[in-house]
């Protein structure tokens, strides 16, 4: 009884945290999902939806705060370390030059992390990508195809690949690429193409793999943190 | 800021067009590099600091090599001043012979001296501070200024003890201009550092304590030339105190157009300032309102009107590097206090670790073309980068503390980086053309002046490196674009006109340039001004505003130089201009 009185209060208090978005009172809303997240630690689709609500809020600071506590209590949510990555990558292209090295780093720190405690799809698709964002000079990218080459065996071996699944094919092209593996770039980004036809990602990059130059523009400026990554997750809920 | 919509759509159209003729083998302007056969071989020397922390101490003070352009004795041709920074070692003063060759005269000038072992040099400025119409001398430091009065037979006397410029500051740029329109020139100082003795430290915490939002910088001091040779800090009473950038440089322009002469600071390391003019009472500090805040590393401002709509623009390098991708400013100016950042769409974004960039006409076209300069430390090949980034993301990392920083050795930090030319394509966007033009050196730039040295209606340069020796690049295109150069004499107020703003009307084509106050990192460009004219055959139109405000006509003669004084034009009524 007790259980379900809790249950129907934090439901409540989701309306009304909903309400409070829909109303445009960013900065109100947080306060209670944060309460639910407390409650709710490893619910990776709830910290992805208050992570939303802090980045129209511009509350970076509080979100990383909160993730960095609820991780400290909770030292085995591996999802609490995803949203805590995250909430670090939020706040990169609100932040001047240095301070996005420092995020970024702390941000690598805490995908690490969720990713010893489950190497699941998700945290080496995440980590992996996130070291393609480093400049060439700091040797990350081999570090991510070795992630992204480990979550291309997972998906491969799903029965079915998930619509999202096509940005493993696209980040570990990138990553090829930026290890000066162009072979291995285009093969991955072929295959991606010849499962998912027609995506613009994929058409882009092979429009562009006989013109070097051109395509260390065109990855510098997909990769390029003043812009903001989606970090939403919600491609994994689609459809649910 | 507001946007404007036209601008933004004709932005995007030249973009689109410039792109459209991207290859196009037209190369407008030629330049050769012809410093060692001029006469200017030293090279400039970094200060050696000694102790545990002196190879810190040496990276974040490699600037340093500046240069100021002015006329010293009055022979009509524009002369050079070098600065070094090494402890007992001179710096220089290279006498113009017209014929592009300069001869070193700063012994005998007796301006060689200011480098001591608790003084370090890093930026000159020539001003005329007691309006006898020989161009005087101040030097900056990490110490206290230098003055350097023009006696007028070559040689200068040390007039700082009398001068009142006493105040110790690490001090990087100066800019002379009237502020307070009581015709006399005053001086602007950008300062680095806090007022800490860098030769002789007594704590370790004096770098910045945050690398995007700093506040433990230098700031500004304004003196302001009482007359008699005196100058008082006025710096509090104009409102410009409040502030602890670690600036970098400073310009002076009338940016809103309504007489006066306002202020940009560009700033290491975080958010510039722009301050208006409150005609001549103090400042207003409109940062927030005209620009927003940044967290960039401006190096550099220059002001112009790159696209001749009448309004003082502003281009701040700052670094786009691999790791920093930060993107310089051409702050476009939108005319009613506000400023659109433009760099994107007129392809200046990129300019590398941005040192000093100038406006200037290269190729005589109407346009003002823009030359920056780049490259923080050219070593070996090991790179700075890898050294520092595991220390800066330590938790807990007290940036301020000079015990922080790893020791850089030989290590490359940002080097061999390109000199990129900007050619302006009628207001709307620039094409990079530094290698065609023969300027993409890859010399660890700093200042930039602009001049024409040799009098030939095309545009010279001069580019200092740290460490090394400068380039003097000669213009040497022929295109057979006409031009017309003025030397501006006033008789109310400095009469080096400062300030002034010369309208030139060719066809459709209206430009407007500044006598300017030495704005631009590290580097005074002559104040000449040079208007390339292209096909036209004549000037139609050339009005002076005086910093008197008074305003006369002209009739100017084209492809040479020409001196007009306050007074001999005609009159302009108030409304015709």
């Amino acid at each position: 009884m007790r259980s379900l009185n809790r249950k129907l209060a934090l439901s409540m208090l989701a309306v009304a945290a909903c309400g409070l978005a829909q109303a445009g009172d960013s900065a109100a809303a947080l306060a209670p999902l944060e309460v639910r997240l407390k409650s709710a630690p490893d619910d990776l689709r709830l910290g992805a939806e208050y992570r939303q609500a802090v980045i129209k809020a511009e509350a970076y600071d509080q979100a990383i705060e909160l993730f960095e506590t609820l991780v400290e209590q909770n030292p085995e949510a591996s999802n609490a370390y995803l949203n805590l990555g995250f909430a670090y990558v939020d706040k990169v292209p609100a932040v001047g030059s240095i301070t996005q090295v420092i995020l970024a780093e702390r941000a690598l720190e805490a995908f690490t992390k969720s990713v010893e405690l489950k190497p699941v799809w998700l945290n080496l698709y995440t980590r992996g990508n996130s070291y393609l964002f480093w400049p060439v000079v700091f040797g990350r990218a081999p570090l991510g195809v070795k992630d992204l080459e480990r979550a291309m065996e997972m998906q491969r071996a799903e029965p079915q690949l998930k619509p999202y699944q096509v940005r493993t094919f696209i980040s570990l092209g990138d990553g090829y690429w930026k290890s000066n593996q162009h072979e291995a770039a285009v093969k991955v980004w072929r295959e991606g193409l010849e499962r998912y036809p027609n995506n613009p990602k994929l058409v882009e990059r092979l429009a562009l793999i006989e013109d070097d130059a051109g395509m260390d523009r065109y990855l510098g400026d997909e990769l390029d943190p003043n812009k903001r990554v989606d970090t939403s997750l919600k491609e994994l809920w689609e459809g649910e | 800021m507001r946007f404007s919509l036209a601008k933004t759509v004709a932005l995007a159209l030249a973009v689109w067009l410039s792109r459209a003729n991207a290859g196009s083998p037209e190369t407008p302007v030629r330049f050769v590099e012809v410093g060692e056969s001029a006469g200017l071989t030293a090279p400039h020397h970094t200060r050696t600091f000694h102790g545990p922390h002196s190879e810190v101490l040496e990276m974040f003070t490699s600037g340093g090599a500046a240069v100021a352009v002015g006329d010293f004795d009055r022979d009509g041709d524009d002369d050079l001043f070098l600065t070094d920074s090494e402890a007992g070692l001179p710096n220089h003063l290279y006498r113009n012979d017209g014929k592009m060759h300069f001869t070193d005269v700063a012994a005998e000038a007796g301006v060689a001296a200011g480098n001591t072992d608790s003084a370090i040099v890093s930026d000159a400025l020539w001003f005329d501070y007691d309006n006898d119409g020989w161009e005087d001398l101040v030097l900056a430091r990490f110490g206290t200024p230098v003055l350097y009065k023009n006696l007028g037979d070559g040689r200068f006397r040390d007039v700082t003890k009398q001068s009142g410029l006493n105040t110790f500051a690490n001090s990087i740029a100066v800019i002379a201009f009237d502020y307070d329109e009581d015709g006399r020139l005053d001086l602007l100082f950008g300062n680095y550092f806090q007022p800490v003795d860098l030769t002789d430290l007594t704590t370790t915490r004096v770098l910045p304590n945050d690398l995007d939002n700093a506040t433990n910088g230098g700031g500004l001091s304004l003196w302001r030339n009482e007359g008699g040779g005196k100058f008082r800090d006025q710096t509090k009473a104009t409102g410009l105190d409040g502030y602890s950038g670690w600036v970098l440089d400073v310009a002076a322009g009338d940016l809103d157009n309504d007489g006066d002469l306002d202020i940009y600071a560009a700033a290491d390391y975080g958010t510039d300032r722009m301050y208006f003019n409150d005609r001549g009472r103090g400042f207003r500090d409109v940062t927030e309102h005209a620009i927003g805040r940044d967290t960039r590393k401006g190096m550099n401002a220059e002001l112009g009107d790159y696209d001749n709509d009448g309004w003082l623009d502003i281009y701040v390098t700052n670094i786009t590097d691999e790791y920093m991708r930060e993107c310089n400013m051409l702050w476009h100016n939108v005319g009613d206090g506000t400023f659109l950042d433009v760099s994107r769409e007129t392809q200046t974004c990129d300019t590398r670790w941005g040192w000093s960039a100038k406006f200037a006409d290269f190729d005589n076209d109407g346009w003002l073309d823009l030359f920056a300069t780049n490259g923080m430390r050219s070593g070996d090949d090991g790179n700075y980068v890898l050294a520092i980034v595991p220390v800066i993301t330590r938790r807990g990392v007290d940036f301020a503390d000079l015990q922080t920083w790893p020791k850089i050795g030989t290590m490359s930090w940002s080097g061999y980086q390109r000199s990129k030319l900007f050619w302006n394509r009628e207001g709307t966007v620039f094409e990079e053309i530094g290698k065609r033009a023969g300027v993409d050196n890859d010399r660890d730039g700093r200042g930039v002046a602009v001049a024409d040295f040799d009098n030939d209606g095309r545009l010279d340069f001069i580019q200092t490196n740290v460490g090394q020796r400068p380039f003097l690049y000669r213009g040497v295109a022929e295109n057979g674009a006409n031009w017309l150069q003025l030397r501006l004499v006033a008789k109310h107020g400095p009469p080096s006109a400062i300030g002034a703003r010369v309208r030139v009307q060719t066809g459709r084509l209206v430009q407007a340039r500044t006598v300017d106050a030495g704005n631009g990192y590290a580097a005074q460009s002559t104040r000449q001004l040079h208007f390339g004219l292209g096909e036209a055959a004549k000037a139609d139109r050339v009005t002076v505003t005086w910093p008197s405000r008074k305003q006369e006509e002209f009739s100017v003669r084209i492809n040479r130089l020409t001196t007009i004084e306050e007074g001999s034009g005609e009159p302009v009524r108030t409304g015709t201009e």
